[in-house]
């Protein structure tokens, strides 16, 4: 893992990001911002919805607005790709950032959770009113995940590096 | 000028910009995402929903969406207010601040429109409010950029 971290560091991809940073950087910031706000509105949505509020609106809905909070994902893994191509060495040295890692991984263990569980329900269950407790603890669980990625994410340039 | 050196020399300013524990500047700004991030991104599920997006969710089933939207605002009109005053005279010339103002006061006051739309959806023809809520994800794709590019413009 070292070896791989060093390699990146010090690969071509991440001399690029760090020179082309004048615009690419802000850039992809922006972008993660964006992704940011997208995934947030709409995975804290549906975990308002899982947590039993929001009862009038159907469950089952909900997830016509997923293809857009998998997209904000997928824009911000790959921004987020991008920061760490170039910074490698400043983010796997921050505790902060594998925390995030670990929420993330929190977080999508959890999707996969919820994916499985809502499949193997008949269509006729949930539409509107209250939520199982499986479901609230699914909501909460992922609530919780979701801020520790943003807080860790924005704590970590101010904490936890070796600058 | 005066006015911005005199907020800038504050002790709580002066604590905020200069303070080595983490809930000084790095904490505001956290909680100043978090209410960025329940403001836009509760408006962009409004937003997309009058652009056709997730139809089966009843419009006027997300009319408890506003008040956490006039939480993240209020959050952020305050974590904004002490950031700027740590920074002042840095912010308070730099022209894209006011530019993410402008994007941010003309964002709220589509905002007051598409909540009328979603408070009585039925006085309304079908699809109206798509080009309210387009506006919307411009007016706050535009703030974040602005915002975003304060730290880089000096």
């Amino acid at each position: 893992m070292t070896a791989y971290f060093a390699w990146l560091q010090n690969s071509q991809a991440s001399a690029w990001v760090r020179a082309e940073s004048p615009w690419l950087w802000p850039l992809c910031e922006t972008l993660h911002f964006i992704g940011l706000a997208l995934l947030l509105g709409i995975a804290g949505l549906m975990d308002f919805r899982l947590m039993g509020f929001l009862r009038s609106i159907p469950l089952r809905a909900i997830t016509g607005f997923r293809n857009w909070a998998v997209g904000a994902f997928g824009l911000n893994l790959a921004t987020g790709l991008v920061f760490f191509t170039g910074s490698t060495n400043q983010y796997v040295v921050n505790p902060y950032w594998w925390a995030k890692v670990g929420f993330l991984m929190l977080a999508g263990a959890n999707a996969i959770a919820f994916e499985t569980i809502i499949r193997r329900s008949s269509s006729e269950t949930f539409t509107t009113g209250d939520t199982p407790a499986v479901y609230k603890c699914i909501g909460a669980l992922s609530l919780v995940a979701w801020l520790g990625v943003l807080i860790c994410g924005r704590l970590l340039p101010f904490v936890g590096g070796t600058d | 000028m005066a006015f911005l050196e005199w907020l800038q020399s504050l002790p709580f300013s002066v604590w905020v910009s200069e303070s080595d524990t983490v809930w000084g500047y790095p904490a505001i700004l956290t909680l100043h995402t978090i209410g960025f991030g329940v403001l836009v991104g509760a408006n962009t599920v409004v937003n997309l929903r009058l652009l056709g997006v997730g139809r089966d969710v009843p419009l006027s089933s997300l009319r408890p969406l506003f008040r956490p939207m006039w939480v993240g605002l209020t959050i952020n009109a305050m974590t904004g207010a002490t950031l700027f005053a740590a920074a002042a005279t840095e912010k308070g010339t730099q022209t894209v601040f006011y530019v993410k103002l402008t994007l941010i006061a003309f964002a709220l006051a589509v905002l007051l429109r598409i909540r009328r739309i979603v408070l009585n959806p039925d006085a309304r023809p079908p699809g109206a409010g798509r080009g309210l809520a387009a506006a919307s994800l411009v007016l706050w794709i535009g703030a974040i950029t602005a915002g975003r590019l304060m730290a880089y413009l000096h």
